[in-house]
């Protein structure tokens, strides 16, 4: 397929259509919410290559029309096409109600987009997301009670939503609320035991918590989380902090300090064997050499 | 397209084994007309048989796409911090975007 010579390439680079399809692709598993080169390339892709896409395009349109919300109101023509096109080739799609629902909570106009999202719950009660942005509207307008109160209710009915759980982590974590958040971290842990972020967040708030056990469970779940990923660099740096402040606390038998230390020097040790694999220059090799020497909890 | 240069592979192995498969049924024929008995298929029915399986099961790893790993880390392990807090569900619109991108166009 020949492309017309004047088109601007995406994003400055040449990029095949493969190339194009599986970075829209990765944007939308991966949940990264880059707008502006969603919109870019999306809008590219719908434009030039609407005919490779298939029946993909509809999952582009929603991706693009959402990204294109972020960048509003310069984008609004994009959006009102967006949901145009979805909603004629989708009479009376749930989804699609979704979308013109985010449009009313960018709008502002929030009676409006509850009462829509009201209407969806009455008319169809499994479907989580108007329960969602409902916690969403709230949280748009800083009221963190009435999201809270929102959120758990919702995950009373559905409690197997492990987004849910992370989005109450999150909001517990900011209102520093720990305890409650570790909760939520648990909950998320049962259902993917395997991912490394997951053990090394619940390390991360067990170790702001502190005190004697919180750090030696904190040590525990980052050696987890380094274990699962020996490139998790932050895991390492929470275990050689949280080794050396043990090592530091109160009344110790000499051979647990003894033991904490040498956790805390085999962090340091890996953390640097990574940075020089990494192939990373010299002089920052040192400064984080010298940086670890000192690092310790007063 | 059902006959691109990925699928023919499998599409080659498929009718070899088919024309095996006629072959063969051809074969027995000729035997009960000519009233020989039947003492097994000649050897080049049986080589493009085993040979049309053999391409048939190349092609299809070329058609079924890319291998994933087998440990169940390795995908995960290339996740990084920036993306694990973002939960589209529950996006919302009230940051700078609206003051940046200002003007209509």
């Amino acid at each position: 397929m020949l492309r017309p010579a004047e088109t601007v390439h995406p994003l400055g680079e040449n990029k095949t259509w493969p190339e194009i399809r599986n970075t829209l692709r990765a944007w939308r598993k991966e949940n990264i919410r880059c707008s502006d080169k969603t919109v870019e390339l999306g809008e590219y892709a719908l434009q030039h290559y609407s005919a490779s896409l298939g029946n993909e395009k509809w999952a582009v349109y929603e991706q693009v029309c959402i990204a294109a919300l972020d960048m509003c109101p310069a984008k609004m023509k994009l959006v009102n096409k967006c949901i145009q096109v979805l909603s004629e080739q989708f009479p009376s799609s749930l989804r699609v109600s979704m979308l013109e629902g985010l449009k009313f909570e960018y709008l502002k106009k929030w009676d409006a987009a509850l009462e829509m999202y009201d209407g969806m719950i009455e008319y169809e009660p499994t479907f989580p997301a108007p329960y969602k942005r409902k916690v969403a509207i709230f949280k748009a307008q800083n009221k963190i009670v009435d999201a809270v109160n929102e959120l758990n209710k919702y995950l009373g009915t559905f409690s197997c939503d492990h987004e849910s759980w992370l989005e109450l982590a999150d909001i517990y974590t900011t209102q520093q609320n720990y305890t409650k958040a570790l909760f939520c971290v648990e909950e998320v842990l049962l259902q993917y035991p395997h991912n490394h972020l997951y053990h090394q967040r619940y390390a991360d708030i067990l170790f702001t918590l502190g005190g004697k056990e919180n750090l030696e469970m904190s040590c525990k779940y980052y050696s987890k989380a380094a274990e699962l990923n020996p490139g998790n660099v932050r895991a390492l740096f929470g275990l050689q902090l949280a080794a050396t402040t043990l090592s530091g606390i109160g009344k110790l038998s000499s051979k647990a300090k003894s033991d904490h230390q040498s956790l805390a020097a085999w962090a340091s040790d890996t953390i640097e064997d990574y940075y020089k694999s990494q192939k990373t220059s010299k002089s920052l090799i040192c400064e984080v050499a010298s940086t670890l020497d000192k690092l310790s909890l007063k | 397209a059902v006959v691109s240069t990925q699928s023919t592979g499998v599409l080659v192995g498929i009718l070899m084994i088919l024309h095996a498969g006629f072959g063969s049924a051809q074969h027995r024929a000729h035997l009960r007309v000519s009233e020989q008995p039947y003492e097994g298929l000649p050897v080049d029915i049986l080589t493009q048989c085993v040979l049309g399986f053999v391409i048939a099961c190349i092609g299809i790893t070329k058609v079924a796409g890319d291998f994933k790993d087998i440990s169940a880390t390795n995908d995960m392990n290339r996740k990084t911090m920036d993306s694990i807090t973002n939960v589209p569900a529950f996006y919302h619109f009230a940051h700078r975007g609206r003051a940046i991108h200002s003007v209509i166009y």
